[in-house]
C-alpha cells in the first residue's frame, strides 16, 4: 500500500511538472505579441473603417517579421471593443468602461483610435493616465485634451492625437472661404448646419471669423437631425443672394441638402462639411445629383492625393484588403499611421516601458498616409498646408463621372473649382 | 420668396395628405387603429430598397411588389393579432404600437442605418414655377396625390366594400346583419391602408433617404393630419394636410426650422381642446352637441 501510494505521488509529480515547464518555458519569453487595443465606437462607420486601418497596417507590419523590441522581433496582435459612445443616449462612464476593460483584461501596450466623443476623450485621459498607457487617438477632436496635457504633462503625457483637431478644422475651413473670395469675389454666405452640439459650435465659430474677415452673414439656420427637407433654407439663400452656402452636417440625410440646391439652381456654390458626401459611395446614394459641392476631407489618405504618395498607397492597399474604399473622411488614416508610428517609437525606445515609448514617440517625425506627422507640445499632430512639412486635410469637388477633384490646397490641388452652370463669378 | 414659399407649402400639404390617406382608411373610416402605420412605411422603403439592389429587380417590378406585400402584412396583422382584441381599443393600439416598434427597431438591429439606403427618383429634373425651381418627383407626388384622394372618396362612398369599411366604424353588429363579414372587411382595411402607406412611401421616400427614425415621424403626421382633420372624413383630412402644410412651411421659412415639428402637436392639441371630432369628423359630433 505504502509502495502504491509512493509511486502515485510520484506519477502525479511527474505530470505536473509536464504541465509545468511548457508555461515557464513560454513566460515572458519575448514571443509574446505586443497587444495593440482599439477601444472605440465600432457600430459606426468610421470606428469600423479605423479598425480596419489598423488591422490593415498590422497585417504589414507582422508580414515584414514585426516589431523589433530590444533584440527580439514581435508582432503586433490588435484587441477591440466597442465603446459606443458615438450612439446617443449612451452615458461616459459607460464607454469608460469598455476602455478600462480592454486595458485590464487584454493587458494591452498601447490604444489607438479611442472614443468618439469629445466629453468621452476627456474623461478617459485619466483612466489612461492611471494605467500608464500611450493612447493614439484619430477621431475626437476637442482642443481641450491638448490643453489639459499642457496642465500637467507628467500625468497626461500618454495620450497623444494623430488625427485634426477642431483648430486646424477650422483654419482649413477659413482657407478655403478666403480662396473663393480671392478667384471669385464671394463675401456673402448663408450658413446651414445640424442643430447639434458640435455643429451649433461650428456655426458660432464660422460666423464670427467670416465677419472679421468681412464675409457678410446673411443667415445662420439650424436643422433638426433627420430633417430631409431643406427647401425653405434654399428659398432663403436664393431670396437674400447668398454666393456661397456653408452647410455643417454629419447625419445621413445631410446629402439630400446638395441634391435639392441642385435640382432648384439655386445660385450659391455649396461649399462645407457634408460628412456622408465624403466617400466615393455618397455618388451612388445620391444619384449622381451632388456634382458641384465642395466637401471638406479632414485628413488625407481617405481620398488619395498623388502628390503624397503614402496617402495613394494606404488608399489603395485599404481597397485591396478589404474590397471596397475607406468612406469616412475622418479617422482611417490616422488610424493606420498611428501603428506606424508606434511601431517606429517602439524600435527606438527599444523596449515597452510606457515612458520610455513616450519619449519616443514625442520625437516622432514619419511620413504617413496623412502626410508628414510630427507633434506640437500638446501631443497634436501638426496639420498645415505643405505636405513635406505637415499633415493635411484637404477640400475635394465632386465632379460628373463620381470624380472627387482635390482643389485646395493649392499645393496638391489637382484642378481649380468650379462654379455650377447656374451661376457666375462676382469678378 | 412668398411665393416660392406657397408653392412647396403646397407640396408639404400634398405630402402630409398622401402620407395620412391610408391611416384615415383604417383608423378613420374603418375604426381599426394601426399604429404600426409608420413601421409599415419603412417597411415598404427597406423593402423596396432591397428588392431594387439585393435581388436587382426593375423599378416597375420593385415597387408594385413591396405595395402589394405591404398589403399583405396589414391584412396579416389583423388576421392574426389585431381579431384577437377587436372592439378593445386600447388593446388594439398597443399591440400595433408594439409591432411598429419591434419592427422599426429590428430595422435598427440590423444596421440599416445611413445614407445608402435611398430610392431613385420616377422622374429627374425640375422645372420653373413662381419664382422657384421645382423637381418633377415633387410635381408627381402632387398630382398622384389630387388622384388617390379622389379614387378614395369615390372609392369610401360609391363602392360596396367601401361603404362596408364605413358600416364596421358606424356599427358592427348592424353589419353583420347585413351579411357582411366584419373580420374579412377589416382585414381588408388594414390591408388596403397598408397598401396605401406602401405607395405614399415609395413616391415620397426618393426625395430623400430611408431613416428608421422616419418611423415614428410618420405615424405622428398621420395622426396629427387625421386628427384635426375629423376621424372619417376624407375632406377633413385634405383640408387639414393643407392648414398644417402651409403652417408647417411657412413657421420653418419665417420662424424657424425647429417650429415645423411643433406646429403638429400644437394643432393635435388644440383641436382636442375645441373641437375633438376635429374640422369635419362625425365619430363624437352627437356627444359634443350634447
Amino acid at each position: 500500500m505504502k509502495r502504491i501510494n509512493s509511486m502515485c505521488l510520484a506519477i502525479a509529480c511527474i505530470v505536473c511538472i509536464g504541465f509545468l515547464v511548457p508555461q515557464l518555458a513560454t513566460a515572458g519569453s519575448g514571443n509574446d505579441p505586443i497587444i495593440i487595443g482599439v477601444p472605440t465606437s465600432l457600430g459606426f462607420t468610421s470606428g469600423r473603417e479605423c479598425l480596419k486601418s489598423v488591422t490593415l497596417a498590422v497585417e504589414e507590419i507582422n508580414a515584414k517579421g514585426g516589431v523589433m523590441v530590444g533584440d527580439t522581433k514581435r508582432k503586433f496582435q490588435v484587441e477591440s471593443i466597442d465603446i459606443r459612445d458615438a450612439a446617443p443616449g449612451v452615458p461616459v462612464p459607460e464607454a469608460l468602461l469598455g476602455i478600462e476593460k480592454i486595458i485590464l483584461d487584454k493587458k494591452v501596450h498601447a490604444i489607438l483610435v479611442g472614443p468618439f466623443r469629445s466629453e468621452a476623450l476627456l474623461a478617459s485621459m485619466d483612466i489612461v493616465a492611471k494605467y500608464k498607457v500611450p493612447m493614439l487617438g484619430t477621431i475626437a477632436m476637442t482642443p481641450a485634451s491638448e490643453e489639459k496635457i499642457k496642465t500637467d504633462p507628467e500625468k497626461y503625457k500618454y495620450i497623444f492625437r494623430v488625427g485634426i483637431n477642431v483648430k486646424y478644422f477650422v483654419g482649413y475651413m477659413m482657407g478655403i472661404m478666403n480662396y473663393l473670395n480671392k478667384e471669385f469675389g464671394f463675401n456673402r454666405v448663408f450658413i446651414m448646419h445640424q442643430d447639434v452640439l458640435w455643429a451649433r459650435g461650428g456655426a458660432k465659430g464660422f460666423s464670427a471669423l467670416l465677419k472679421k474677415g468681412g464675409w457678410s452673414i446673411l443667415e445662420v439656420e439650424a436643422y433638426p437631425t433627420g430633417a430631409s427637407d431643406f427647401s425653405t433654407g434654399l428659398i432663403k439663400a436664393r431670396a437674400t443672394g447668398a454666393q456661397v452656402i456653408l452647410p455643417i452636417f454629419d447625419m445621413p440625410q445631410a446629402g439630400i441638402l446638395v441634391k435639392q440646391w441642385r435640382s432648384m439652381k439655386v445660385p450659391a456654390i455649396m461649399s462645407g462639411i457634408i460628412v456622408p458626401l465624403a466617400g466615393s459611395d455618397a455618388w451612388k446614394a445620391f444619384e449622381g445629383k451632388i456634382a458641384g459641392a465642395l466637401n471638406m476631407v479632414f485628413e488625407i489618405g481617405s481620398i488619395p492625393v498623388p502628390k503624397v504618395p503614402e496617402s495613394v498607397h494606404y488608399f489603395n492597399a485599404y481597397k485591396q484588403r478589404w474590397g471596397e474604399e475607406v468612406q469616412e473622411q475622418h479617422g482611417p488614416a490616422p488610424a493606420y499611421d498611428s501603428v506606424y508610428i508606434l511601431a517606429e517609437a517602439i524600435e527606438r525606445a527599444g523596449s515597452l516601458d510606457p515612458d520610455a515609448l513616450v519619449a519616443a514617440l514625442e520625437k516622432t517625425d514619419w511620413m504617413g498616409a496623412i502626410g508628414r506627422i510630427r507633434f506640437d507640445e500638446g501631443h497634436q499632430v501638426i496639420f498645415g498646408n505643405d505636405p513635406s512639412q505637415t499633415a493635411l486635410g484637404c477640400m475635394i469637388q465632386w465632379r460628373e463621372g463620381a470624380k472627387r477633384v482635390v482643389v485646395y490646397p493649392e499645393v496638391i490641388a489637382e484642378d481649380k473649382i468650379l462654379l455650377p452652370t447656374w451661376m457666375k463669378s462676382a469678378k | 420668396m412668398l411665393l416660392s414659399t406657397l408653392v412647396y407649402g403646397v407640396v408639404n400639404s400634398v405630402i402630409l395628405a398622401l402620407v395620412a390617406l391610408g391611416f384615415n382608411l383604417t383608423f378613420g373610416i374603418s375604426g381599426i387603429a394601426n399604429f404600426a402605420y409608420g413601421a409599415l412605411y419603412i417597411l415598404a422603403g427597406f423593402g423596396s430598397w432591397m428588392l431594387l439592389n439585393a435581388l436587382g429587380l426593375p423599378l416597375l417590378v420593385s415597387l408594385p411588389a413591396m405595395v402589394l406585400m405591404t398589403a399583405l402584412v396589414g391584412g396579416f396583422i389583423y388576421r392574426f393579432i389585431l381579431i384577437r382584441v377587436r372592439g378593445m381599443v386600447i388593446s388594439e393600439v398597443i399591440a400595433t404600437f408594439g409591432i411598429g416598434l419591434a419592427i422599426v427597431e429590428l430595422f435598427r438591429y440590423f444596421g440599416l442605418v445611413g445614407f445608402k439606403y435611398s430610392l431613385p427618383v420616377f422622374v429627374d429634373g425640375s422645372f420653373l414655377i413662381g419664382g422657384v425651381f421645382l423637381d418633377l418627383q415633387r410635381a408627381f407626388i402632387v398630382v398622384l396625390g389630387v388622384v388617390l384622394t379622389g379614387t378614395l372618396w369615390i372609392f369610401t362612398l360609391h363602392t360596396k366594400t367601401g361603404l362596408a369599411f364605413r358600416g364596421i366604424a358606424q356599427n358592427e353588429r348592424t353589419v353583420l346583419c347585413f351579411g357582411i363579414d366584419s373580420d374579412r372587411i377589416a382585414a381588408l382595411s388594414m390591408g388596403f391602408g397598408g397598401g396605401l402607406c406602401a405607395l405614399a412611401a415609395v413616391v415620397i421616400l426618393p426625395l430623400g433617404t430611408i431613416s428608421v427614425d422616419a418611423g415614428y415621424d410618420v405615424l405622428l403626421q398621420a395622426l396629427a393630419v387625421c386628427i384635426v382633420g375629423g376621424l372619417g372624413s376624407a375632406v377633413g383630412v385634405i383640408i387639414a394636410s393643407f392648414i398644417l402644410g402651409i403652417a408647417q412651411t411657412f413657421s420653418a421659412m419665417y420662424l424657424g426650422t425647429h417650429w415645423m415639428m411643433i406646429v403638429s402637436l400644437v394643432a393635435i392639441l388644440a383641436i382636442l381642446v375645441i373641437r375633438p371630432s376635429g374640422l369635419l369628423g362625425k365619430q363624437k359630433e352627437l356627444e359634443e352637441r350634447i
